[in-house]
């Protein structure tokens, strides 16, 4: 008996994918997530711009994700042309990639899983039995904004964080505004915790993961970091991402897959709690010790409860950076000058959904010779085929029609951003 | 018109016009409650995926033939076709340099395995079909998009902006960063509905919302070549996120290849 699933969209899901499953004498001859999106080609197109073009151009890889593009941008031409930014600027870049990550883990839970989990086709749908719950979502994603918006001028696509610093640097009411937000924010997604962390858990899923994430090596949590640890115990400078992301084209699908060691492995917020999550502190600290399940039994649909504790995260760690950049004056500096030489350099942050790389060389004259760049869903796609198959290993006996929901649920979990594929490209159009 | 049933769908690009759409946090439920929002995969499961539509909003721009089916099968659904946000209105920072052949592209990222897929060139949606409505932006302005929809529910259409970046700037008093502060700014040939976003925050206008009607170019370029630019740095500005409209690719450009 031979049957084939093929989901030709998955929705609720950032761009365009699919799934394929080949079952062929009751074993599982073929699993692979398919990609769709249309290939943009903009790290070669943007060979030749000078080191100030870069980021306006490459920070529109993703909408959603276009707040850590542009600091992981930002940060990659100041390695190559060796700036240093002040303490000011790196608070400030923080806090706009908090911002970001509000914004997105509200719009994964509350848009996206929540719905899923409860048997609701969209957030509208749901809003119209829980009015107050996606109500409390909405106000979080746009919490999310709000700081997005205060500091880097835009909710999408960042127009004030540049080359050395920002445009225009926020006045003491404008943050203290924020910090207002903020502490409401605060018990808001403690009770979002409150509503993820009570979603019954398919247990459909289960198998070894490795995880990755950039290593926090300060005092706290953090989306920042000079090196990548992984779960195997491996630890590497971020300047060698390469041999961590090592891509390869796989013959199956021709999308060009991230093995570690030659095995797949995981980023995004279950990954990063898995790593660094015991330097959590405060309200995230307390939602993870209370999590009733091992969030690290290898269920990629944990990542939601992680999401939902780094959401608390975030908030704490966003009045804290307030507090900080409040309890002195705000300096007015300029951008730092720049002095042109030819160099490379790396820049990594840890996106919403995992760690994210970019990687620029640049001539004399500061124009850009070579850009390479890594994304979160690149690095998880190897992972996300390994759990369907594991699901449809254990689901083999269901019908298209129960397995087919469980699958999407698993590929959703990750929170993928197909946008973002720079280049990973699925060649199996039908 | 009494609720109408609406199609939102992205083709290939950052998929930030459909996040515009949802970063309307406070009015979300408002749209939802007064349109049939019958397809909208970024945001909901059960599409309808071939009845008749009132209104479709689309973006990004065409890049492969998946793209191009699927916009003339959305054209063929829909009375009222808006092209939302700089890909689809002018091709977006991925037509940058269509000059350059896909096939040469693909080779540099995929190696032998970019000959497997289709790739072409990227284009702007009316290439393909009629638009009845452009509004464009890098992403969209969030006030554009509400105007648009509660002028299409009174059978109405927008009062978009036809004048520049520029005036808005001059009318909120930000010191100019063209002439006083000598930035490569498009504020002049962009079209309006940012309030000058970039310029209240110091920075040069980078014409992420494509040009304005009636742009000037020529003199724009003259101004710029006063103040030092080059044309090649010029030419970069002007040609990343609207590369392919005429009124960008005026007769000195194309000296400036030469030089």
């Amino acid at each position: 008996m031979s049957k084939s699933v093929v989901i030709d969209r998955v929705c609720r899901i950032e761009g365009h994918g699919g799934i394929t499953v080949n079952i062929h004498d009751g074993k599982v001859a073929e699993v692979k997530m398919d990609v769709f999106e249309g290939t943009r080609f903009l790290e070669p197109l943007v060979v030749g711009r000078t080191y100030n073009e870069v980021a306006p151009i490459l920070m529109r890889i993703c909408a959603i994700c276009s707040a850590t593009h542009t600091v992981a941008s930002l940060m990659a031409v100041e390695d190559a042309l060796g700036v240093n930014v002040s303490e000011q600027t790196r608070l400030l870049r923080e806090l706009l990639v908090q911002g970001g990550n509000i914004e997105s883990h509200a719009l994964h839970l509350f848009c996206l899983v929540i719905p899923d989990f409860m048997n609701y086709p969209s957030a509208v749908d749901l809003a119209s039995d829980y009015p107050h719950e996606v109500k409390m979502g909405l106000e979080l994603k746009k919490l999310g904004n709000t700081i997005q918006e205060t500091i880097g001028g835009r909710a999408i696509h960042p127009v004030n964080a540049i080359v050395g610093g920002f445009g225009r640097l926020p006045i003491r009411e404008e943050l203290l505004g924020l910090k207002k937000q903020l502490q409401k924010g605060l018990k808001q997604s403690l009770a979002t915790f409150d509503i993820v962390s009570s979603l019954q858990i398919p247990d459909f899923c289960i198998s070894p993961n490795i995880y990755a994430a950039l290593l926090s090596d300060g005092n706290g949590y953090s989306l920042f970091g000079e090196k990548t640890t992984l779960s195997t115990g491996d630890i590497k400078e971020i300047g060698t991402y390469k041999d961590i992301c090592n891509e390869q084209v796989v013959a199956h699908s021709n999308a060009k897959h991230s093995r570690f060691k030659d095995k797949p492995f995981m980023v995004g917020a279950l990954a990063r709690i898995a790593l660094n999550g015991k330097k959590l502190s405060g309200q995230a600290k307390k939602a993870l010790e209370k999590l009733g399940f091992d969030l690290l039994s290898g269920n990629p649909l944990h990542n939601n409860a992680a999401q939902a504790i780094e959401l608390v995260y975030s908030i704490e760690r966003s009045i804290e950076i307030i507090e900080e950049l409040l309890s002195g004056e705000i300096k007015e500096e300029k951008p730092m000058q720049i002095t042109l030489r030819a160099g490379t350099g790396t820049g990594a942050v840890e996106a919403p959904r995992g760690t994210l790389y970019h990687s620029y060389s640049f001539d004399k004259e500061g124009r850009l010779t070579e850009a390479d760049i890594i994304t979160p869903t690149a690095q998880n796609l190897a992972n996300i085929e390994k759990d369907l198959r594991v699901s449809v290993e254990n689901l083999i006996d269901e019908s298209k029609e129960s397995l087919v929901p469980k699958l999407e649920m698993v590929v959703r979990a990750y929170d993928p951003c197909i946008s973002c594929a720079v280049h990973l490209v699925e060649v199996n159009f039908k | 018109m009494d609720k109408p049933n609406v199609g939102i769908y992205g083709l290939t690009g950052c998929a930030g016009d459909q996040l515009s759409i949802l970063n309307c946090e406070d009015e979300l439920l408002d749209i939802a409650g007064s349109l049939n929002i019958k397809f909208f995969p970024m945001a909901m499961t059960c599409n309808d995926e071939d009845s008749a539509l009132d209104i479709v909003f689309i973006e990004g721009s065409v890049v492969q033939p998946e793209d191009e089916q699927m916009l003339k099968k959305l054209r063929d659904r829909a009375t009222f076709l808006v092209a939302i946000g700089t890909c689809a209105v002018w091709g977006g920072v991925q037509a940058m340099k269509n000059e350059i052949a896909r096939e040469e592209l693909k080779q540099k990222v995929y190696g032998p395995a970019g000959k497997d897929f289709e790739t072409i060139a990227p284009q702007p949606l009316n290439h393909f079909v009629k638009v009845d409505l452009a509004i464009s932006g890098c992403p969209i302005e969030k006030e554009q998009l509400l105007q648009t929809v509660a002028a299409l529910l009174h059978g109405d259409l927008p009062t978009l902006p036809n004048y520049p970046v520029c005036t808005e700037c001059k009318m909120a008093e930000y010191t100019c960063v063209l002439i006083e502060k000598g930035q490569l700014c498009l504020g002049p040939i962009t079209v309006a509905g940012c309030k000058a976003r970039c310029p209240s925050y110091t920075r040069p206008c980078i014409g992420c919302r494509g040009p304005v009607e009636e742009a000037n170019v020529s003199s724009e370029f003259r101004v710029l070549r006063e103040k030092g630019f080059t044309k090649i740095d010029i030419q970069n500005r002007l040609h990343t996120f609207a590369a392919q409209a005429d009124a960008l690719n005026i007769e000195s450009l194309k000296e400036a290849v030469d030089e």
